[in-house]
């Protein structure tokens, strides 16, 4: 069995399950096939941690398709970059910080874009045009309200369970930026929902 | 009305909850695989790309430059050996003709010119009136 049909039974693992040693040795394995040229196992790295680099991205980029340009963007980079990586390092951790820089680069063209298109036309703030529920309205509004970087801290924390330390490395912040960042937005988000009724 | 929460230290209050829908992945294998299939595409693009070519033809490419430099410099120095060794010889070597011989035909026949030229200047000096 070639260790890139081997990730198949770890495919839809949870990435809880990043320190099963089971899986890291399989995920190094994976990593130097794929250093040594095969595509199969980089493509297997792909399925592996594809759903994680979504969310990465998804937490700093503001819509579905910029997250999506992102993580194809980022897996770019690190196929690009692969014979640097050192395989006994953790490779979620290398990927999700290019896949952080991926997005923060999208976010900023975005802004550049956005700036010279201002004359023209003045874009809506970010909102889903199906959106019913007067808490989902406001809290999305209320994001737009964050700064980019208070925003992504948020979420990578709260909804998807990085560490204030994994989140550092990702944004490229201190570990001490990130946990003040994440209590700015809590705060903030507190501010601006005070008077949403939760039961609406 | 109902306090509206946040999460906090291990509660899921309100706003996360709607967070978590809000960022919540597309789900289904279909979405999975598609966009696997598209990242891979880009990837073997760039795989097939001029730099990847490129890239191939390094290693040799650089191994026939670094042989053919081993290969100058040895016929450099070969060059140079065989140069110094000339130089020594020639040097080493008596020559067949002694340099005095060499030499004084020219410095004489300077000379001679000169006291000609000199002598010849006070006759017609002495013929004038």
């Amino acid at each position: 069995m070639t260790a890139a049909t081997a990730v198949h039974s770890t495919y839809a693992m949870p990435p809880s399950a990043d320190g099963d040693p089971r899986r890291s040795s399989e995920e190094r394995a994976l990593v130097v096939a794929a250093q040594e040229g095969s595509n199969e196992a980089f493509a297997a790295l792909v399925r592996l941690h594809q759903r994680r680099a979504y969310a990465v991205c998804r937490a700093i980029v503001l819509t579905h398709e910029d997250a999506e340009d992102a993580v194809q963007e980022g897996f770019l980079h690190a196929f690009r970059a692969l014979d640097r990586f050192l395989p006994d390092q953790p490779f979620g951790a290398w990927l999700f910080r290019i896949m952080a820089n991926a997005s923060l680069d999208l976010v900023r063209r975005r802004k550049v874009r956005d700036a010279d298109e201002l004359s023209e036309s003045a874009p809506a703030p970010f909102r889903d045009p199906g959106e019913a529920d007067e808490l989902r309205r406001r809290l999305t509004e209320a994001l737009t309200r964050l700064t980019d970087r208070q925003r992504s801290v948020i979420v990578l924390h709260d909804v998807e369970g990085f560490t204030h330390g994994e989140i550092g490395s990702m944004l490229g912040i201190p570990e001490g930026t990130a946990r003040s960042d994440l209590h700015h937005a809590r705060a903030a988000l507190r501010r601006l929902l005070k008077d949403v009724r939760s039961d609406i | 009305m109902t306090k509206l929460t946040l999460h906090n230290d291990g509660g899921e209050g309100d706003v996360t909850r709607e967070l978590r829908a809000l960022y919540a992945a597309p789900a289904g294998e279909p979405y999975w695989n598609e966009l696997e299939s598209r990242i891979m595409a880009r990837i073997t693009e760039v795989d097939l790309g001029w730099w990847a070519e490129l890239d191939r033809w390094a290693r040799p490419a650089l191994l026939a430059a670094a042989v053919l430099v081993l290969a100058a410099g040895v016929a450099m120095f070969r060059a140079r050996q065989v140069e110094t060794r000339t130089a020594y010889e020639s040097i080493l070597t008596p020559s067949p003709v002694p340099v005095e011989t060499v030499i004084r035909p020219t410095l004489e026949g300077d000379r001679e010119a000169s006291l000609r030229d000199v002598v010849g200047h006070k006759d017609r000096s002495n013929g004038r009136p």
